[in-house]
């Protein structure tokens, strides 16, 4: 249930949630378990308010073609999914990336002197 | 989509098996197994959402959910029967009378006229130079010399309308036929389903020959396909039968104003040389030319009017001098055919229409009332995690259930209602006896039900507050915004229903105001206890004057010896038709150009139809058996050409008034009141009677005389009783006379009557019907909202009564609260309804578009009802018990 805000932890942008993903499938196929615990992983737990909100994303991105599935078996003899990149989103996470760097740069260098002020003044 | 349903398809499997995986993670990190479970849920999320969440992102709503919310909504409106059957109810109405009158809109109107490339056809007409907006068919010299001369066009063809009696096999029967020259069928560009079309070498006298519609073929024949080549029987005389039209194939098309009967059996039009020779005489054939590719109508009047003035200077100079002078005259073909009835089908399209906007209103009030009824269920859905776009996909399931039933019903009823449409008015409309439900009709009525489904679902929403269901929850109801907002809406609704209710109910009043004082107006004879009978006689069978006149002598013997009758006569035509036009030249009266209808009539006619005497006499019966020069006129005549004076012993004579005029003067003998000749509340024109015994013989002889003229026969009597009794009698009669002969029709004089003023009274009724239908629905919608307000204020009114106000004045406040809607619709009801009354002002009869006993009634009743309507929950909210209703909230 949403009982917002939760703290530490953000509201993902629909576009962010998309890039982590596409760079968690950099390293191979993955099922959905393994995508979610490498996001939280990597963000400190901070990005995935609700694992499932992954899978809406996930059908976001194979409907783009930006990734594609196969049907396997996991280790415990269960039906599920395999996501992998294809050539088409391996190239949107280049632009994608690319185009993230430019944003964050572009943040950071706005803010950085704000922060740094109002540390000066809390002193 | 294969794709997404490949991908969605294990969705299930998948979303458990992350399940499974982070419960295990949770127990390897020291979780006792179900606090593990929760937890790994817990950080799931609500995977029905999540569900739904992924399949939208495929973009349609899986099956599964619309089957669950339609299963839904059944459930919801099983639980609320009595909403769910009026709303239904009130659509099926609105969307029955809709489609009714969108389907015989489109039959006489929209749909295309069946013939090839209609648009270059046009029906062209001689106008008197004189006259004023005047259109006459063609005479047929003036054709002839049309046909001849005319460039602008690939061919302009002929026909007429003539009556036929059909014997052989079955018994005899009158049929409405039409004479076409030569190419006729090709220039519409319709061809013979059997057999073949005309040659023009057949387009000659005592070429018999013939072409049968559809319709006769069927009937008659049985569909025998080896009718052509056969011969049928037509006024006594043999004709081959060359061809079958199709079924589509109606011809002369209803709705032009002459030559407008679709005729059974088609003949060659026949010209006889007399008729090609005889100017100024028989203007009855409506010519129809079709444009050659590239010429435009303005070229091709143009051309009309430089042939006009050929054809007058063919005129011989007697009745060039006279003044008789013509020009010709061009329109669409689908103007001449569709154009009468234009406006008055648009105006009922109107009218239903407003209908239908009332019906919306007012379900809408109902849905909105349910609304207010409903903001918590919505309020909990949304909290719950719905998404807006699934709650919209839940409501949209109720609305097009209701919808879709009210369409149903109301395609249903349509099929009751166009059948319930009577013949007389039918007959008046192009193209109306083949009402069917086509595509076009199913396309109008669904997309009715489309529009009004997509309001019904929008309503609850938009007085949910977006995005704080929060205040619904909290029970805030009467006063939190969304409650406001919906009150507005649902008291505005009530207002414009009441606004178009209003429209209606003047609308309706002025026509039946017309009405009655249509039914009002002296016609000028008595129809009461009359019979009448038509007939015609076929030349085969009377070729001659004496056997005409002895056909008179036995049928006005036999039927004025029939018991119960009072008085007998024959008449070549009844009040409310007309027969014959005449220039007449009054003696000693300088006036040009003066025509008049005439008459003819056998035995005592004018106190058979009791019409009144003003001066001198009326027939003797010498006059009735022997010519004497007499004749009586109208007072309009008599007015118009000696006004001031007795016109008792003064002459006239037929044609124009010159030296070579070889006709002899007949003496007026009596001068008779007006009597009706057309519609009524038409003005009569001037009318002339002469005694039959003056028909000059010779036309009966002359074999060019058209067949029918002096052969037509109206048989009036006036009885002692019911004079329906009489009317086997009448035929049997007949039958003993001539055993042969087809009766046309036996009618009293009221049923005449009624046909005359049948398409007037159906246009009062139907909107009178309308109106009082919308007047109750603004009743329920009024009711509704009120009850509903009650409900929501129970509270604020036990409060009141406990600190001791009357109730009275709760009564007093409900009513008032309704009285307020009303008196704001009234208002602005009156005034549209003003400007909607100046736009039907020329279609009401004696009766002013700011009519002050409409305007007035129209008010008081409406406020009637409205206080009926408010009355209920007035009294409810009045005796609320404040201890039972306090102790609950």
């Amino acid at each position: 249930m949403s009982t917002k805000p939760s703290y530490g932890r953000i509201d993902l942008l629909q576009g962010t949630l998309d890039l982590l993903i596409l760079r968690t499938l950099r390293w191979g196929p993955a099922h959905g378990h393994a995508i979610a615990k490498a996001i939280e992983r990597a963000s400190d737990d901070v990005l995935l308010v609700e694992q499932g909100s992954l899978y809406p994303a996930l059908h976001r991105l194979i409907k783009r073609g930006w990734i594609t599935f196969e049907d396997g078996t996991s280790e415990n003899n269960r039906r599920a999914k395999f996501y992998r990149l294809t050539a088409k989103g391996r190239k949107q996470l280049e632009i994608e990336t690319s185009r993230w760097e430019t944003l964050a740069r572009a943040i950071a260098r706005v803010l950085r002197p704000a922060a740094q002020e109002s540390r000066h003044e809390t002193r | 989509m294969r794709r997404g349903r490949r991908a969605l398809d294990g969705l299930d499997d998948d979303m458990r098996d992350h399940i499974e995986r982070e419960t295990q993670d949770n127990i390897e990190r020291g979780m006792a197994p179900e606090e593990a479970r929760r937890q790994a849920m817990l950080r799931f999320g609500n995977v029905a959402l999540i569900r739904e969440d992924t399949q939208a992102v495929w973009g349609w709503p899986s099956l599964d959910a619309i089957r669950q919310d339609v299963r839904h909504a059944f459930r919801t409106l099983r639980k609320n029967p009595a909403f769910a059957i009026v709303v239904i109810l009130t659509l099926g109405f609105g969307i029955g009378i809709n489609t009714a009158t969108f389907s015989i809109v489109n039959t006489a109107l929209i749909r295309p006229l069946g013939f090839a490339e209609p648009e270059r056809l046009v029906a062209l007409h001689e106008h008197p130079a004189s006259g004023n907006a005047e259109r006459w068919p063609f005479s047929p010299p003036d054709f002839l010399d049309l046909q001849r001369d005319q460039q602008s066009f690939e061919g302009v063809e002929a026909f007429v309308n003539v009556p036929f009696e059909l014997s052989g096999r079955g018994d005899p029967i009158r049929i409405d036929g039409g004479k076409v020259s030569g190419k006729l069928f090709s220039l519409l560009g319709v061809r013979p389903l059997l057999g073949r079309d005309f040659t023009p070498d057949e387009d000659r006298p005592g070429m018999d020959v013939a072409v049968l519609s559809w319709g006769l073929w069927q009937s008659r024949y049985g569909g025998d396909r080896s009718i052509v080549g056969q011969t049928v029987t037509l006024d006594r005389r043999p004709y081959t039968v060359i061809g079958v039209m199709p079924a589509s194939f109606e011809f002369p098309r209803r709705g032009p104003q002459v030559n407008n009967k679709p005729a059974s059996i088609w003949v060659p039009m026949a010209f006889t040389d007399e008729q090609r020779q005889e100017r100024g005489n028989q203007y009855n054939r409506s010519v129809i030319g079709r444009l050659k590719e590239g010429v435009s109508m303005d070229e091709a009047r143009a051309e009309l009017d430089v042939l006009a003035r050929r054809i007058n200077a063919n005129y011989p100079v007697v009745l060039q001098r006279a003044g008789l002078s013509f020009g010709l005259s061009a329109a669409p073909l689908r103007d001449e055919i569709v154009g009468r009835m234009e406006r008055p089908l648009l105006l009922l399209l109107a009218a239903v229409g407003l209908v239908l906007l009332v019906t919306c209103a007012n379900v809408a009030t109902l849905v909105l009332s349910r609304a207010g009824a409903r903001t918590r269920e919505i309020a909990v859905r949304m909290a719950l995690g719905s998404s807006r776009a699934r709650l919209v996909q839940l409501l949209l399931a109720e609305a097009a259930i209701l919808s879709t039933a009210g369409a149903l019903l109301g395609l249903l009823s349509s099929r009751f209602l166009v059948g319930a449409v009577p013949a007389s008015v039918t007959e008046t409309l192009p193209g109306v006896q083949e009402v069917s439900i086509d595509l076009r009709v199913l396309t109008f009525t669904g997309g009715i039900a489309i529009a009004t489904s997509i309001l019904f679902a929008l309503i609850p929403l938009i007085t949910i507050d977006r995005g704080c269901p929060g205040l619904a929850l909290q029970g805030a109801t009467s006063r939190s915004t969304p409650g406001q907002r919906r009150h507005r809406l649902q008291a505005g609704l009530v207002v414009s229903t009441v606004m178009l209710a209003c429209v209606l109910l003047v609308g309706a009043g002025l026509f039946i105001r017309s009405f009655s004082a249509l039914m009002q107006t002296d016609p000028g004879f008595n129809p009461d206890r009359v019979l009448t009978a038509s007939l015609t006689l076929p030349r085969a069978g009377y070729s001659t004057a004496a056997s005409v006149r002895n056909f008179h002598l036995a049928l006005f013997t036999s039927a004025s010896s029939l018991p119960g009758v009072r008085t007998a006569a024959l008449v070549t035509d009844l009040p409310l038709e007309r027969y014959e036009d005449r220039v007449l030249s009054p003696e000693g009266v300088d006036m040009a150009g003066g025509s008049t209808n005439l008459s003819w009539v056998y035995g005592p006619y004018f106190q058979t139809l009791g019409i009144r005497l003003k001066s001198g006499r009326v027939f003797s019966n010498i006059e009735t058996i022997e010519p004497g020069g007499v004749v009586i006129v109208n007072e309009r005549l008599a007015r118009t050409f000696w006004p001031g004076q007795d016109a008792v012993g003064k002459r006239l004579r037929w044609g124009i008034n010159t030296q070579q005029n070889p006709n002899p003067w007949l003496t007026i003998v009596g001068v008779i009141a007006d009597v009706a000749d057309g519609p009524l509340g038409v003005e009569p024109s001037i009318h002339a009677y002469e005694p039959f015994s003056q028909f000059p013989d010779l036309m009966l002889n002359n074999v060019n005389v058209p067949n029918i003229f002096g052969r037509q026969i109206k048989l009036a009597i006036r009885t002692d009783a019911d004079p329906r009794a009489l009317a086997s009698a009448v035929r049997g009669e007949i039958g003993k006379i001539d055993r042969q002969l087809a009766i046309e029709s036996v009618a009293t004089m009221l049923d005449r009557v009624g046909d005359v003023v049948a398409p007037r009274r159906f246009s009062a009724m139907t909107l009178g019907a309308f109106a009082t239908g919308s007047l109750l629905l603004a009743a329920i919608g009024l009711y509704g909202l009120l009850v509903f307000n009650v409900r929501e204020r129970i509270r604020e009114i036990a409060v009141r009564l406990a600190l001791g106000a009357e109730p009275a004045a709760i009564l007093r406040m409900v009513v008032g609260q309704g009285l307020k809607l009303v008196s704001v619709g009234l208002v602005a009801g009156v005034i549209a309804s003003y400007g909607v009354a100046r736009a039907v002002d020329s279609l009401l009869y004696q009766t002013e578009s700011h009519d002050l006993v409409t305007f007035g009634a129209v008010p008081v009743v409406l406020v009637l009802i409205a206080l009926m309507a408010c009355a209920l929950p007035a009294y409810r909210a009045s005796r609320v018990d404040p201890a039972r209703i306090l102790r609950t909230e």
